[in-house]
C-alpha cells in the first residue's frame, strides 16, 4: 500500500452467537442494530461519524426473504440516513469482501470513516432447508441439487483428496475439532462455549456423532449461527485524531497491513483437476494467504503471531495449516502433533474457537475474524488472549476454497 | 481474584494443579449426574457413586443422555457407597458431594469422606443455600481448609453460572485454583459469594419467583406469568419457572432465606400458605404433572386456581387489556429496548403497576444485598445473568436510563431505596452499572 493509504481498524463488536434471534422473537434488524449500536458504544464512536458502510451478507433473501441490506443499515440510526451504503455477497467470504470494498475505498481517499457489518440470521429455517440454502455457494445444480448437506460432502471430498495424496488420519481431524470447542469455552460469544466436546466424542463413531458427508461428522462441523459484527475502519488522518481522543498514539491502532483475495473456479472438481500436478491441494488458497504476507512485509507464518482461520469443517483447517506455510505440504498432522496450534502454543489456530467453536454466521465471519485479530493485538482478546501477539493474519473462504480472503492485521 | 490476574495468569493457575480423579457421591441426582457429566469434559477419570451401583449406573446413564454422548463412559466409572466409596475417595483429587438438601444426610457423608480422604484432596459441595461453614463445622484442619461450596445452577451443561463459597478456614490458594480451573476447564462463569442462606443467585431470584407465587393466589397465575413475562427481561416466565424447578425446591430454598435473614424485604420470602396445602396433595410442578399449570394429553394447557387448587383451561382465563405490553415487545423485536422500557415505564393499569412493583423489588432487593452476599453488583449481575438468564438488575437500571430513573420507579412503585443506589443517583456514578462490554445485553429482552 502506498505511504497515506493505510487502513486502520479502530475496533467493532460482535454479538453473543450462542443467540438463537427467531427464539428471541427478533427481526433481521434488531440483528443489524445491536451490531452496530454495540460498535460504536465500544469504540467511543458518534453516530454522525460514520461516512459509509458496507453490509457482507451472503443469503439474506433465502433466511429472512429480506434483500437490500445496505439500506437496513440506515435504519439503525437517524444519523445515518442518507449516507451511502452497499450490500456484498460472497458465499462465506461475503464479510471479508465487504472489508475489502471499505478499505478500497479508504485507499483511494473517497471517506475516512467507513462501518462494516457482517451478518447473517440463520436458524430461522430447518437444518437441512438451511443446508440447501448453503448449497448455492456451490455450482447448485452440479452439486448441490437434490443432495442433502452438500457442503459437508464437499469437504469431505477435501479430505478424501489429503488422503489420496499424503495420507490423512481422522484422529488429527478430531483433535482440531477438540481444540477449536476448548478454545470456544474461552470465549464469551462463542456459541459451542457449553457445549459437551472432548477428544473422544469428536472420534466417536456413533449416533451421537454421526456422518453428514463421508469423513465429515457432526464434530467436523461448523455451526448454525445468527450473528452480527461490525468493525470500523479509518484513513490515517481519521486515526491520528481517533488515537488523540482516547489517549492512545497512532502506532497502538491496529492497521490492515496486508491482503490477498483470489478467486478460483467454481465447481470442486475442476479446482481438484487444476491442482493435481501442485503440492498444494488449493493453490489460490495459498497465494491469497502469501500475498497478504507478501503485502504486510512479512516473509512466512513466523511473522505473524496467530491465524484467525476458516475451519468451516476441520478438514478446511487441516487444509489451512499446510497452506500458511506452518509445515510443509502434506504435514499438517505435525503441526497438531506437536500442540503448535494451541493458544500457548508456536503457531496458535483459532484461539477464539473459530467457526467450528466460536460458530459461523455466514456473512459475518470475514469481519469476526477481523475484529478477532484487532482483539489480539490490541490486547483485549481476555481469556484467549496470544500473549504479545503483534500481528495476527485471518483466512476467510467461500464456497469450496473458491473465493479467498486474507487480511494481516498488526500494530 | 480473576480481575487482578491476566488471562494467561488464569490458565497458568488453572494448569498448576492436576484434577484427575473426581468422585460424584450422589451421582443419581439431577446435580450429582449433571455435574458428572460436566467433569468428564476436562477430567480423566470421574467416578459415580451411589447408595447402589444400580443407582449409579441410572446416574451415568443420565449423564449420557443429557450431554448426547456415550464418551462420558469411557472416561467414568460407577459404584456403591458400602462398596467402592473408600478406595474411590482415597484416589480422588476432588470429591464432589451432590446429595439431598438435606443437612444431617450431609454431614454423616462427610464423617466416611473425612475417614478415608487424603489429606491434600479437594471436599466441594454442590449445596444451594446450607451454610458452608455449618457443613466443616469440627472436622479435621485438612478437610476445613479443603473445604468450599462450588454451586453450579441446573443443568451444568447448559448454564454457565457458577458460585463459588469460601468457608473460614478454606485456603484462599485453593479457592483462587478453583476458580480458575472451573473457568478455563469447565467453561464456567465463576461468582464468588459470601457464605450467606441461599448465596446470591437463589437469594435474589427465588425472591422474585415466591412474590410472583404470592400475586398469584390473588391474580391467577396467567396473569402474573404474563405480567412478569419476557418482556421484564426473562427468557421464562416465573411461576413456569417454580414447576420446573419444583415446588418442593421452591419452599426449601425460601424457608431456608425466610428462617434465617431478616431484610428488608422480608416477607416477599414466605411461601404463601397455598402451596404448602397444595404439595400435601402431591402438587410440586411438573415432575408430578400438576403445577401452577400443566398441559393436558391434547396439548392444551390448564391452569391452577390457587383459592380453589382447581384447574380451568387457559383459553377459558379472560385476562385484562395488556396492550402495552405487545406495545414493549414490538420495539423489542426491533432492539429498541431502552425505548420499550419507556413504554413499560409510563403504562398506565393496576396491572403495568404491579409488574414494576415487582421488577423495582428485584432491583432494590440485589442492590440491597451488596456488601452481604456478594462485593460488589456485578457478582449478583453475572449470576441473575449467566445462571438465572434473568437481565441483571444494572442492566435493567442502565436501560432504564440509569440510577436516577431507577430510584424514581422504585420510590413511585412504593419498594425501599437502596442507598447505594440512590447515592449513585446523586453523585451521577456510575454512568454505567453493567460494565461488560463483551456481553450482549439485548439477549435478555426477549421479545414475548
Amino acid at each position: 500500500m502506498a505511504a497515506g493509504s493505510e487502513v486502520y481498524v479502530l475496533g467493532g463488536y460482535q454479538t453473543d452467537f450462542a443467540r438463537n434471534w427467531t427464539k428471541e422473537s427478533k427481526h433481521f434488524s434488531a440483528l443489524m442494530r445491536e451490531g452496530v449500536l454495540g460498535a460504536l458504544e465500544t469504540c467511543s464512536i458518534a453516530p454522525e461519524e460514520i461516512e459509509s458502510a458496507h453490509v457482507g451478507n451472503f443469503a439474506a433473501e433465502l433466511y429472512c426473504m429480506q434483500g437490500h441490506l445496505g439500506a437496513f443499515f440506515t435504519e439503525v440510526h437517524p444519523a445515518f440516513s442518507g449516507l451511502p451504503t452497499g450490500r456484498h455477497e460472497a458465499a462465506c467470504a461475503s464479510g471479508s469482501i465487504a472489508l475489502l470494498a471499505a478499505s478500497a475505498e479508504i485507499e483511494a481517499g473517497r471517506y475516512d470513516l467507513q462501518a462494516v457489518v457482517g451478518i447473517e440470521q440463520m436458524k430461522t429455517v430447518s437444518a437441512a432447508e438451511g443446508g440447501a440454502y448453503l448449497g448455492t455457494a456451490a455450482w447448485y445444480e452440479q452439486e448441490a441439487e437434490g443432495i442433502e448437506f452438500p457442503f459437508p460432502k464437499l469437504f469431505g471430498r477435501l479430505g478424501d483428496e489429503y488422503d489420496k495424496r499424503y495420507g490423512l488420519k481422522d484422529e488429527y481431524l478430531a483433535e482440531i475439532s477438540r481444540l477449536n470447542y476448548d478454545n470456544a469455552k474461552l470465549n464469551p460469544n462463542a456459541q459451542t462455549r457449553t457445549w459437551y466436546m472432548n477428544r473422544e466424542h469428536a472420534l466417536c463413531r456413533t449416533d451421537d456423532n454421526p456422518a453428514v458427508g463421508g469423513r465429515i461428522r457432526i464434530a467436523d462441523c461448523s455451526q448454525v449461527t445468527d450473528g452480527a459484527v461490525c468493525v470500523f475502519l479509518a484513513s490515517r488522518d481519521y486515526a491520528e485524531k481517533y488515537a488523540k481522543g482516547m489517549g492512545l498514539k497512532l502506532e497502538e491502532i491496529p492497521r490492515i497491513k496486508g491482503w490477498g483475495h483470489n478467486t478460483a473456479r467454481l465447481r470442486f472438481a475442476d479446482k481438484v483437476a487444476e491442482s493435481a500436478n501442485d503440492q498444494y491441494v488449493l493453490p489460490h488458497v495459498r497465494s491469497t494467504v502469501t500475498s497478504a504476507m507478501r503485502r504486510a512485509g512479512i516473509e512466512d507464518v513466523n511473522g505473524v503471531d496467530g491465524i484467525e482461520t476458516h475451519d468451516c469443517f476441520t478438514t478446511s483447517e487441516y487444509m489451512a495449516i499446510d497452506h500458511f506455510g506452518i509445515t510443509a505440504p502434506g504435514e499438517s498432522w505435525k503441526a497438531v502433533e506437536e500442540g503448535w496450534l494451541e493458544i500457548d502454543g508456536k503457531h496458535p489456530i483459532n484461539p477464539s474457537g473459530g467457526l467450528i467453536g466460536a460458530g459461523h454466521p455466514v456473512g459475518a465471519t470475514g469481519v469476526r475474524q477481523l475484529l478477532d485479530s484487532h482483539a489480539q493485538v490490541t490486547g483485549n482478546a481476555g481469556a484467549y488472549q496470544v500473549e504479545g501477539a503483534k500481528n495476527f493474519q485471518t483466512l476467510n473462504i467461500g464456497g469450496s476454497g473458491t473465493t479467498s480472503v486474507s487480511f494481516v492485521v498488526g500494530v | 481474584m480473576s480481575s487482578r490476574l491476566s488471562p494467561a495468569e488464569i490458565r497458568k493457575l488453572a494448569a498448576s494443579r492436576k484434577i484427575e480423579r473426581v468422585v460424584v457421591l450422589g451421582a443419581n441426582g439431577t446435580m450429582g449426574y449433571g455435574s458428572g457429566a460436566l467433569f468428564t469434559t476436562a477430567v480423566p477419570q470421574v467416578t459415580f457413586l451411589a447408595r447402589t451401583k444400580a443407582k449409579a449406573e441410572e446416574g451415568l446413564g443420565d449423564a449420557i443422555k443429557q450431554v448426547r454422548s456415550p464418551t462420558v463412559a469411557s472416561r467414568s466409572t460407577v459404584g456403591s457407597y458400602d462398596d467402592d466409596l473408600e478406595a474411590a475417595v482415597a484416589g480422588a483429587d476432588l470429591i464432589f458431594e451432590a446429595l439431598t438438601e438435606d443437612f444431617g444426610v450431609k454431614k454423616e457423608m462427610f464423617d466416611k469422606v473425612e475417614s478415608c480422604r487424603r489429606d491434600d484432596s479437594i471436599v466441594a459441595t454442590v449445596t444451594s443455600g446450607l451454610s458452608i461453614n455449618k457443613l466443616c463445622e469440627g472436622r479435621s484442619d485438612s478437610f476445613r481448609k479443603n473445604f468450599l461450596g462450588l454451586h453450579f445452577f441446573n443443568p451444568p451443561n447448559v448454564i454457565v453460572g457458577t458460585e463459588l463459597i469460601a468457608g473460614n478456614d478454606t485456603d484462599p490458594e485453593l479457592v483462587d485454583f478453583i476458580d480458575a480451573f472451573s473457568q478455563i476447564r469447565l467453561g464456567r462463569e465463576m461468582i464468588r459469594t459470601a457464605d450467606t442462606p441461599a448465596f446470591a443467585g437463589n437469594r435474589v431470584g427465588f425472591k422474585v419467583l415466591n412474590e410472583a407465587a404470592q400475586l398469584a393466589e390473588q391474580l391467577g397465575p396467567m396473569l402474573v406469568d404474563r405480567l412478569i413475562g419476557p418482556y421484564t427481561g426473562r427468557a421464562m416466565t416465573p411461576l413456569a419457572t417454580i414447576d420446573l424447578v419444583g415446588w418442593d425446591i421452591h419452599r426449601a430454598i425460601v424457608d431456608n432465606v425466610y428462617d434465617n435473614t431478616n431484610d428488608e424485604s422480608h416477607e416477599t420470602n414466605k411461601l404463601p400458605e397455598y402451596m404448602d396445602k397444595l404439595m400435601e396433595k402431591g402438587v410440586l410442578g411438573n415432575k408430578t404433572g400438576r403445577g401452577f399449570f400443566y398441559r393436558d394429553d391434547e396439548k392444551k394447557q390448564h391452569v391452577l386456581d390457587p383459592k380453589t387448587g382447581g384447574y380451568s383451561p387457559a383459553s377459558e382465563v379472560a385476562l385484562p387489556d395488556l396492550s402495552y405490553i405487545d406495545d414493549v415487545a414490538t420495539l423489542y423485536k426491533e432492539g429498541r429496548y431502552a425505548e420499550g422500557m419507556q413504554i413499560f415505564l409510563g403504562a398506565e393499569g393496576d396491572e403495568a403497576a404491579l409488574a414494576r412493583k415487582v421488577i423495582a423489588g428485584y432491583v432494590s432487593y440485589a442492590f440491597h444485598r451488596v456488601g452481604e452476599v456478594t462485593e460488589t453488583i456485578d457478582g449478583i449481575d453475572r449470576i441473575m445473568g449467566m445462571g438465572f438468564n434473568w437481565a441483571p438488575p444494572s442492566v435493567l437500571v442502565d436501560t432504564m436510563g440509569g440510577a436516577a430513573a431507577a430510584v424514581e420507579m422504585i420510590s413511585k412503585a412504593g419498594v425501599p431505596v437502596p442507598a447505594n443506589l440512590e447515592e449513585a443517583a446523586r453523585t451521577g456514578e456510575p454512568a454505567r452499572f453493567f460494565d461488560h462490554p463483551r456481553i450482549n445485553v439485548g439477549k435478555f429482552f426477549v421479545a414475548g
